[in-house]
């Protein structure tokens, strides 16, 4: 078991290196993108420190705890998604039968899929995540280390929200506008603060948009310390990342029944 | 003993027709009873016109596919059930589908390879190696993939493909879009891998001259059934015994008759013959030809495969030829 | 007047073309419902917290239809400068030259076409979503003149300065990066988020010669608060923007010619 899973890390690893180095071979676009979307980032940045200069708490809530918000949500995210870039394509890539030629290879599918590709400006989003909470929050080891384990939370429940959204493709026949309206409604919901919903939109927030794992509870936890929510973080990550793999499994069983191709004409 | 066993293989899809409430649901027959062995270490070419059912059959003997009734074994192996296990003994060549990374050297996807199918460093240099030497791959081995010619990256791509010493070898149009000289030498690669190293090799192929040169069987399916199962020498008798030779002179030429050789069409300095080559050698009605006034060019062609099928949907009505 | 139609039928048949996407509205009105319920919740609490019922002189009402409209008229740029930069790299745009038809005039037509479309398509999905929110606006004459006016006009800036970015492809390896910084800009200094009235005084100032809020603030204010003075300095202003952008793509479009013909493209 163990050897298996160092086994898939050391393939990580290979993936890792192998997509870095095709998109850097052109350098502008790479470094054009990834600066591109830590501008954006820094813009919504400004954006908060604005706000808060006029209205300087909400919901109990000041501009550190937004800047926590927007640092691990950023943070997670980038390294969701420039490790298992496929994520973010699945449902494209199940619409256009591009599974087939993942299949002829001896690995779990799903992950190996996964790592087949990075999405390049996910890495400017990681930069700035962690580069945010260094700079503007001056952490303490101790915050810190559970900042980074909390990116690992958060990172696993975008990947896992990835997945079960990009499966969609099994069931449904074009998803991936749908998948990409459900990743752009966590995210939207995960980086404002929670504070601001309540009744079934919050009900919602930790069910079906699981926007309360991906930003909220690690924000409490950080704030708080508190490895309750930290370690509700994790539960949470899991229990996504499962039923995101269960759904894939199931769906796939429908595209190796080929009920999917001739959809496909 | 048997690379490949398929007995009474079907496979049927549901197709939807019509909108939301019009919606019917169709049986189609992608599959319909094909049984076919391939003792190991033969050359099948395995052909057909699209929709005919071949690449259902590939997909469910790669395991990608489940069929709906039949048995299928692959190297001893149920493809579908056990799909990882198998993919280390088989390698699998799409013609329209790159396994290499475009925007980068070939030699970057092979160690990659290495990873994905768990091979030790030496054996990974050790075949590398050989293969690099086989498939001559040192001049461009450390060139981005996509400043390769098309002919160099097919080689690359076979190299790939058996970095993992596979026994039985998949190629889907290994040749398409290849000039004349880049398709004559991926076509000596793979026979040449065939017969030293005894991998099986399953081709599908739109060009007679693939399956001339590589296959030593022929196994035709239309409808999803197979409708011609014979050795290439025969094929080569009963469908592939015409050449058609075209002749520029630079004089006006005495017309001949030679036993075996048709006239298809007459200029003023050139002239197109069919040759029958079960009744005249080639070379033959070359020397003939050459008698009929200077010659300023030659070319000799094999008929297109598409008529050859065609001649063979003709004659042959669905049946089940015994291998 | 034959002259005129030929641009005029270019932007009708990219206006028809985005007609055919009508899953494009459900899509919209999905991503509106996201946004603007987010933006709801976080000025309710604003306006509570400041125990006020006008902030910026909008009522909580008019604040979300601000946003509806800015949010509207960024989420309405077609990707000119994509477009731009493809055509000069790919050298289409020398094959397009030999055109009987100006190019920058031609690919305007079709980018208003298609803008005008997208904006309403938004604004529609955006409308319904704010009314059920908040209620109807009460909409005066002089605000949808001002607004028939202002919009055109900033839509021609917004596509003169996207023109740019692609442009600028003559010069640059990669100009998507250009185009997300441009894009941040005027999101934020146009005021998409903040109406321009709630920045910091000193960036107010800087904000106020720069073009961005003749894209975003300028039409969604005139439409809320018209008023025949700032009208005349908005339209001056973006007129003033638009002739400037036109003097800077004129001299880059002849620095540019001179080096397709003197490198054959």
């Amino acid at each position: 078991m163990t050897k298996k899973l160092l086994n898939y890390i050391w393939l990580l690893g290979a993936y890792v290196r192998l997509n870095l180095s095709s998109e850097y071979e052109y350098r502008a676009a790479f470094w054009s993108q990834v600066i591109a979307m830590i501008i954006n980032d820094c813009c919504w940045l400004a954006f908060w420190i604005l706000f808060f200069q006029r209205f300087p708490v909400l919901n109990e809530w000041k501009i550190n705890d937004v800047i926590t918000l927007w640092a691990v949500v950023a943070g997670g995210f980038g390294l969701a998604h420039g490790f298992f870039g496929n994520a973010i394509s699945l449902a494209g890539i199940i619409s256009r039968g591009g599974l087939d030629s993942w299949m002829c290879y001896p690995r779990a599918l799903l992950p190996h899929l996964l790592l087949g590709k990075t999405h390049v400006t996910s890495w400017g989003d990681a930069f700035f995540g962690i580069v945010a909470y260094l700079v503007l929050i001056h952490p303490d080891l101790y915050h810190f280390t559970l900042f980074l384990f909390l990116l690992l939370t958060v990172a696993v429940t975008f990947v896992g929200f990835s997945i079960l959204s990009g499966s969609l493709g099994f069931f449904v026949g074009n998803a991936e506008v749908l998948s990409e309206q459900l990743r752009f409604a966590l995210v939207s919901f995960s980086t404002y603060p929670p504070g601001l919903f309540d009744g079934v939109v919050k009900l919602v927030l930790y069910t079906l948009i699981p926007a309360a794992f991906v930003g909220y509870l690690p924000v409490e936890a950080l704030r708080t310390l508190s490895l309750t929510d930290a370690a509700l973080c994790l539960v949470g990550a899991s229990f996504i990342l499962t039923v995101g793999a269960t759904v894939f499994s199931i769906g796939l069983r429908r595209y190796e029944s080929g009920n999917l191709t001739e959809m496909r004409g | 003993m048997n690379a490949v066993e398929v007995k009474e293989l079907r496979k049927t899809f549901e197709l939807c027709t019509g909108k939301a409430f019009n919606r019917t649901k169709k049986l189609v027959e992608a599959v319909n009873g094909i049984s076919l062995n391939v003792p190991a270490g033969q050359s099948v070419a395995f052909i057909g016109p699209n929709g005919a059912g071949k690449s259902t059959t590939i997909k469910i003997l790669t395991g990608i596919l489940r069929p709906t009734s039949g048995s299928v074994q692959v190297l001893g192996l149920e493809p579908w059930s056990r799909r990882s296990q198998l993919a280390r003994e088989i390698g699998v060549v799409f013609g329209q589908r790159s396994q290499l990374w475009y925007h980068l050297p070939p030699d970057d996807t092979f160690e990659l390879l290495a990873r994905i199918y768990d091979l030790s460093k030496s054996e990974f240099r050790a075949r590398r190696d050989m293969l690099v030497e086989r498939f001559k791959l040192e001049s461009f081995l450390k060139t981005p993939v996509r400043k390769l010619s098309l002919g160099q990256r097919m080689r690359a791509e076979i190299a790939a493909s058996l970095l993992h010493g596979p026994r039985l070898i998949f190629l889907d149009e290994p040749t398409i879009g290849l000039d004349v000289v880049a398709r004559q030498e991926l076509r000596d690669l793979i026979r040449e891998w065939n017969r030293n190293e005894g991998v099986t090799v399953f081709l599908t192929s739109h060009d007679a001259g693939d399956i001339e040169a590589v296959a030593e069987r022929v196994v035709v399916v239309n409808h999803g059934r197979i409708v011609l199962d014979d050795s290439v020498l025969n094929m080569r008798r009963d469908y592939l015994s015409s050449k058609i030779i075209s002749v520029v002179f630079h004089e006006r030429p005495i017309d001949k008759y030679l036993p075996g050789v048709k006239l298809l069409k007459a200029e003023e300095y050139s002239r197109t013959f069919e040759v029958d080559t079960r009744v005249i050698r080639i070379p033959d009605v070359i020397n003939e030809v050459l008698q009929f006034a200077p010659v300023a060019d030659v070319s000799i062609e094999a008929p297109p495969l598409e008529e050859v099928i065609a001649h063979i949907y003709g004659q042959a009505a669905p049946c089940v030829v015994a291998s | 007047m034959r002259f005129l139609r030929k641009y005029w039928f270019i932007g009708l048949l990219a206006a028809r073309s985005n007609l055919v996407y009508l899953a494009e509205v459900y899509s919209r009105i999905l991503f509106m419902t996201v946004i603007l319920y987010i933006f709801l919740r976080l000025w309710q609490a604003v306006y509570t917290a400041c125990g006020t019922d006008r902030l910026a002189g909008l009522t909580l009402q008019e604040m979300l239809w601000y946003l509806t409209i800015t949010e509207a008229i960024m989420l309405s740029a077609p990707r000119v400068s994509a477009q731009v930069d493809e055509d000069v790299r790919t050298g289409a745009i020398t094959g397009k030259l030999v055109r009987p038809l100006c190019y920058p005039v031609a690919i305007m037509s079709a980018n208003l076409g298609e803008r005008t479309i997208r904006f309403a398509l938004n604004f529609i999905a955006g409308s319904i979503v704010t009314f059920l929110l908040v209620g109807p606006l009460h909409v005066s004459f002089y605000g949808l003149l001002a607004l028939a006016v202002a919009l055109p006009l900033a839509f021609v800036i917004d596509f003169l300065s996207c023109f740019m970015v692609g442009l600028a492809a003559f010069w640059l390896e990669d100009t998507t990066g250009v185009y997300l910084i441009y894009s941040r800009m005027s999101m934020m200094l146009g005021g998409m988020l903040l109406p321009l009235e709630l920045f910091p005084e000193w960036l107010q100032q800087i904000v106020k010669v720069l073009p961005f809020p003749n894209v975003v603030y300028g039409p969604a204010h005139i439409f809320l608060k018209p008023d025949l003075h700032e009208m005349l300095g908005l339209i001056s202003r973006q007129c003033c923007c638009a002739a400037g952008l036109s003097l800077i793509i004129a001299m880059m479009w002849h620095l540019a010619l001179r080096r397709v013909f003197s490198n054959g493209g």
